[in-house]
């Protein structure tokens, strides 16, 4: 590229994820700053808030964790689907279909015993976002149909299904016409776990904890890794891609269904339109700065989540919420680059140079 | 349902078909160098809240429609800069943008959400054609934009097929190995169509804030940017089916919130279906019908290349070995 | 500057990669008009010289001149502007355009008139006696006619040098030929050639001088070809006699039929038969050879006995067991071991590390309950390492990062630890080095002494001699004749390959 080229080196740097998470970090900041300081805020004060809001106390360490549930079990659908090479853009839409199954269950029985009714709920909730994700395995599994874009449409067809219920059959009688489902039964909240977070981070964090295991010890993560890596080499060791496919895509849609089933359980009182929040898509990016890990994906999920919280909060300086999404997406972008540069590294054409220069032969040096 | 009912219709198609057409060509463009970008919605909410704001400030709809594209094509080139030049992975960078650019547009438009606007897009008599019955009223008066858009359609198809710069987009998109040891820049190509198609996306935000729904809020954008990427497919990457699809989803757009005037009560004339079609199913079509097409084409390339540009999602470091 | 009359000259030219040395100072000096052979063993740097020459990879030192001007090329479009061609091994066509399409790519007018194009190129291909179909997309030819549209691409942009990679190594005998006019007809335009190749009775036919690469060094600079035989460029090329090539002793009595392929016929995609109508038995503790030109059907073959891929008739028994129709992994419980020509991607998985790539054909019998036994696991792996003397940094590390030797001794032993009845061993020395071919070899040798029958697939006819009970050749598809080793001799064997004559058994 103009002269430059990516040379990849011998060995990637060592810490080279974390690092590049660092720099995304500090590019972010730094961006922020400026816009924060064009808009005539101090980004001292409002970074300094942002962090009180989000870690300053077990108050605001415990809506951090409750933001980062979401986050997480959606990066994790995404990163157990990345694995094996599959894209699920579709967490954002299979968080709708498991809300909209744990409020149907939450319809069907409003008077069970909280501890049916939530169990019930969490698993219509996994039920109703591995069966959004069905489709598409399907077409990817049995006619290689593309999985990214077929995802990404169904997610525009659950907001226009829960947009449809909570403006017609599900809509509140006494919800002064909003489109709003009723309140949600007061049994069917999950427990509190400390301050303002219930134990859906429990239960996220359990989730993580089983798949980071069980995907790096057990055979069937082992088969997904063969399956992700080579299939051809999978085909003759007897793993079989296409069920591989099935189970990895209708899984993640399931995690990401119980990332909705836990909002409604947990922080959400009642299923509203807005109710996956775009977490879906921040759980893509989540996944891929974790490098399709579960033990980073929960570090990553943290830390968004810490963004997002401070990002509201800082709305009481008069700063747009929305500085927080520019700050994850910078994030990305950030880490995105200097990743790249932990593989490989950047040098000058060297002795092929177009028009040599006199510095070609230092460049020589470095290749 | 009377004539003006339908032509009211007519006008919105066309004005919903417009703001597809722009952002899906510029998208199909990016695609076929082989750059996919899941960043339209972020760049069309970044179009609409440049050229809003410029409207506002001048009064200006075409300074305003220039400056929502050089600013989108910029912004667009950091997908560019990050997913080709640099190398990270095309759906994570897209999506990314597409995060950065509606929260950028949010955060930028913020004092601009109650602002009234002040500049739109004219509708365009077209002379002694506009008398004519039906067409008159439609396409006969569209704006400039809508022309400007069936001529960018145009000159994209002579240019992809009938040009020397098209041949080589096309096989950067298709093969870039092949490309680069045929001479082909891949890079700078794929650079630039990035950059054109974040142009195009820009200008479908103006035609959206200036013309379709005048104003601007961070809402404006509504999804409408992941039909554009459908359109894409759903025209398998040709600027002609695309213009096609173009007008068929910006009819079901334009559909959608006058599906209840077509359930007529007792006694009212015009056109009636007799019953009720629900505007969720039609508001999800685009999607379902591109999910189908997706298959189609899934199954025909089982017997020949796909449709799909091959290179789609590939990173290319020509020392890699 | 001027004057040497050289067309080509590369002097000194120094390439590395991740690990790998490629080129450690190589020359090669070109005649105008003339066609010149560059040869050399697998990994004796030839493509990546040519690349060099070609602007697709940088030389990290050394100088490239053409007509005694030093040039600079920091990418491919550089070269070709300055009137280098080069036909990769890999043809760099691009499928859904056509052959027209192709061509001009990247050096058309600046508006194209479709029928105007392809006047153009129907015509270029007329002047250089070039069959073709400029309206036809490439995906629909055949690899000679792809071949030719290639050629045809350097020829449009002015090519004054083209570089052929191996390109006798997908064609027909008959294309071959016809090949060689062309590149005749090329020369006699004043235009210089070079013809990549590691088979010799090419080199005569073909060239007018040959340079010898070895271990990415120039061994031997312009040699006429009169002045070349077989054994001196088979010393040129390998360097050393190699020891490998001693004749094993042969089993006096074979066992009972380990492998046994009834009349397999696979189809590809054109629906043409790439393996038509083929038989053969492998019995226990025997070695049997497959020779034949890149190409005709031993790869397929391979794949259908292994089970990767569909047969549309015929059987597979192996051990006794019909195992026709079955997957990959009923074959590897009857007793069917394969080391397929990829080794990286078919065999291994490259960016699984090594003992995850050790324990692919046991993991199973290495869990308990879900979990894979990670001791175990590790156990299996360091002990595969060490009896199979696979040279490894860190056994985490992904095996991308292993050399050629070490790969294939990796997933040999991984194939022969299950302790198969038979391996299919698919081009198992291919691109190794002296030492590397010689453990594979011995590694062979010593599995049919204990029992095991092996299908030995080779282009290496010096192997296939030195190592094989029996030996058959293939060509289009078909098993066209059996030899026994001992007696055959390389020019029978030779005459086979190339389709001469259908020979029954000798």
């Amino acid at each position: 590229m103009f002269g430059y080229r990516f040379i990849r080196r011998e060995r990637p740097l060592p810490g080279g994820q974390v690092a590049a998470f660092a720099a995304g970090v500090l590019i972010a900041l730094l961006v922020g700053a400026v816009l924060l300081v064009a808009s005539g805020n101090d980004p001292f004060e409002a970074y300094a808030k942002m962090f009180d809001a989000s870690f300053g106390s077990w108050r605001a360490l415990s809506t951090t964790l409750t933001r980062a549930v979401p986050l997480g079990l959606a990066g994790l659908a995404v990163a157990v689907a990345g694995t094996m090479g599959l894209w699920n853009i579709g967490a954002e839409g299979q968080i709708i279909a498991g809300a909209i199954g744990a409020a149907w269950i939450a319809r069907l029985g409003p008077d069970l015993a909280g501890p049916i009714l939530i169990p019930a709920m969490l698993i219509a909730a996994i039920a109703g976002g591995a069966i959004l994700a069905l489709g598409p395995a399907l077409a990817r599994a049995r006619l290689g149909v593309n999985e990214i874009i077929t995802t990404l449409m169904l997610n525009e067809v659950a907001i226009r299904v829960v947009r449809y219920l909570v403006n017609g059959p599900w809509k509140d009688p006494e919800g002064q016409g909003f489109p709003i489902a009723p309140v949600l039964p007061e049994q069917s909240r999950l427990p509190d776990f400390f301050s303002r977070a219930n134990i859906g981070v429990l239960i996220a964090a359990f989730v993580l904890l089983i798949f980071g295991y069980y995907a790096s010890r057990s055979r069937w993560g082992y088969e997904l890794k063969i399956a992700g890596s080579s299939a051809e080499a999978a085909k003759y060791v007897g793993v079989s891609l296409k069920a591989k496919i099935l189970t990895v895509l209708v899984l993640s849609g399931a995690i990401a269904g119980l990332a909705g089933g836990i909002e409604l359980t947990g922080s959400a009182d009642r299923l509203v339109e807005g109710v996956a929040n775009g977490w879906g898509y921040a759980g893509i990016i989540v996944a891929a700065l974790a490098l399709m890990r579960p033990s980073g994906v929960a570090a990553v999920a943290v830390a968004f989540g810490a963004v997002q919280v401070g990002g509201l909060a800082i709305q009481t300086l008069g700063v747009p919420a929305a500085i927080s999404d520019i700050i994850q997406a910078l994030i990305l972008f950030g880490a995105l680059s200097a990743a790249v540069f932990s593989t490989y590294k950047l040098t000058r054409g060297g002795l092929g140079a177009a028009e040599p220069t006199g510095q070609d032969e230092d460049a020589r040096a470095t290749v | 349902m009377n004539e003006q009912t339908i032509i009211g219709l007519l006008v919105s198609v066309i004005e919903f078909g417009t703001l597809l057409y722009l952002a899906a060509l510029g998208e199909m463009i990016a695609e076929k160098s082989g750059v996919l970008n899941l960043g339209v919605e972020g760049m069309m909410a970044m179009g609409g809240v440049s050229a809003f704001w410029v409207g506002v400030e001048t009064g200006n709809p075409w300074l305003a429609l220039v400056f929502a594209a050089v600013v989108v094509a910029i912004f667009a080139s950091i997908h560019g800069v990050v997913s080709v030049a640099i190398g990270a992975d095309q759906v994570v960078s897209g999506l990314a943008l597409t995060i950065l650019g509606l929260g950028l547009a949010a955060f930028l438009g913020e004092d601009l959400v109650f602002e009234a606007p002040r500049a739109a897009f004219a509708n365009f008599e077209l002379g002694p054609l506009a008398d004519i019955p039906w067409l008159g009223e439609t396409i006969f008066s569209m704006t400039l934009v809508s022309w400007l858009a069936l001529a960018l359609g145009g000159a994209t198809w002579f240019v992809l097929n009938r040009t020397r710069a098209g041949l080589s987009l096309r096989a950067v998109g298709e093969s870039a190995a092949t490309a680069d040891a045929a001479g082909t820049p891949v890079v700078r190509i794929r650079l630039i169509a990035v950059a054109i198609g974040g142009a195009l996306a820009g200008m479908a935000g103006a035609y959206l804030t200036l013309k379709l729904a005048p104003g601007w809020s961070e809402l404006s954008t509504a999804g409408r940017g992941w039909i554009a990427v459908a359109l894409v497919i759903f025209g398998a990457w040709r600027p002609g089916r695309v213009l096609v699809g173009s007008v068929l989803f910006g009819g079901l757009l334009a559909l959608e919130p006058r599906l209840q005037t077509f359930r007529c009560q007792p006694g009212q004339e015009g056109l009636c279906l007799g019953f009720e079609i629900d505007p969720i199913i039609v508001s999800m079509l685009p999607y379902i019908l591109t999910i189908v097409v997706l298959i189609l084409i899934s199954i025909r390339a089982r017997h020949r290349p796909s449709v799909a540009p091959a290179a789609i999602g590939q990173v290319y470091r020509r020392e890699e070995r | 500057m001027e004057a040497n009359g050289l067309a080509v000259e590369l002097a000194g030219i120094w390439k590395r990669f991740p690990g790998v040395i490629a080129n450690a100072g190589a020359n090669l000096k070109v005649r105008p008009g003339t066609v010149h052979a560059l040869l050399g063993e697998n990994g004796a740097g030839k493509t990546t010289l040519m690349n060099v020459l070609a602007g697709v990879y940088l030389p990290d030192e050394g100088t490239v001149s053409l007509d005694g001007v030093e040039q600079h090329f920091a990418k491919p479009a550089d070269a070709i502007a300055a009137g280098v061609g080069m036909v990769h091994q890999e043809f760099r066509l691009i499928p859904t355009f056509t052959v027209s399409e192709n061509v001009v790519l990247g050096s058309g007018p600046p508006i194209i008139a479709k029928s105007t194009i392809e006047d153009q190129v129907a015509e270029l291909a007329s002047r250089f006696g070039l069959a073709t179909e400029p309206g036809r997309e490439v995906w629909q030819l055949s690899m000679g006619e792809r071949q030719r549209v290639e050629i045809l691409k350097a020829l449009w942009r002015d090519a004054r040098v083209l570089i052929l990679d191996e390109p006798t190594a997908v064609l027909t005998p008959g294309e071959a030929e016809e090949l060689g006019r062309i590149t005749a007809a090329m020369a006699a335009d004043g235009r210089s050639l070079i013809f990549i190749s590691h088979k010799l009775d090419e080199v005569t036919a073909f060239c007018d001088e040959a340079t010898v690469l070895r271990g990415g060094k120039t061994v031997a600079e312009s040699l006429p070809v009169s002045e070349l035989d077989a054994t001196r460029l088979a010393e040129l090329m390998v360097g050393e006699t190699a020891e490998v090539s001693q004749r094993r002793t042969r089993e006096t009595d074979v066992g009972s039929p380990v492998l046994a392929v009834e009349h397999v016929v696979v189809r590809d995609i054109h629906d043409r038969a790439i393996v038509d109508d083929v038989s053969l038995t492998v019995a226990s503790g025997e070695i049997v050879g497959i020779a034949g030109v890149a190409g005709n059907g031993q790869r397929p073959l391979a794949d259908a006995i292994a089970g990767l891929i569909p047969t549309e008739s015929g059987s597979v028994m192996i051990s006794g067991t019909d195992v026709s129709g079955t997957s990959p992994r009923a074959r590897n419980m009857a007793g069917l071991s394969y080391v397929p020509e990829d080794r990286l991607g078919v065999g291994l998985a490259p960016r699984m590390d090594v003992v995850e790539n050790s324990i692919m054909r046991a993991y199973r019998a290495l869990s308990k309950g879900l979990l894979i036994d990670r001791t175990g696991a590790s156990v299996y792996g360091d002990k595969l390492v060490e009896d199979y003397d696979v040279k490894v940094g860190k056994m985490e590390a992904p095996v991308a990062g292993l050399s050629g030797g070490n790969l294939q001794r990796l997933l040999v032993g991984r194939e022969l630890e299950v302790n198969p009845a038979v391996l299919v061993a698919a081009q198992p020395t291919r691109g190794l080095d002296v030492k590397g071919v010689a453990a594979i070899q011995q590694i062979l040798v010593r599995q049919a002494a204990e029992g095991v029958g092996i299908l030995l697939i080779s282009e290496d006819l010096e192997e296939l001699f030195a190592l094989s009970d029996r030996l058959l050749v293939m060509h289009e598809g078909e098993v066209v004749g059996e030899f026994d080793p001992d007696v055959a001799t390389r020019q029978e064997v030779g005459a086979a390959m190339a389709g001469a004559h259908k020979v029954e058994e000798t």
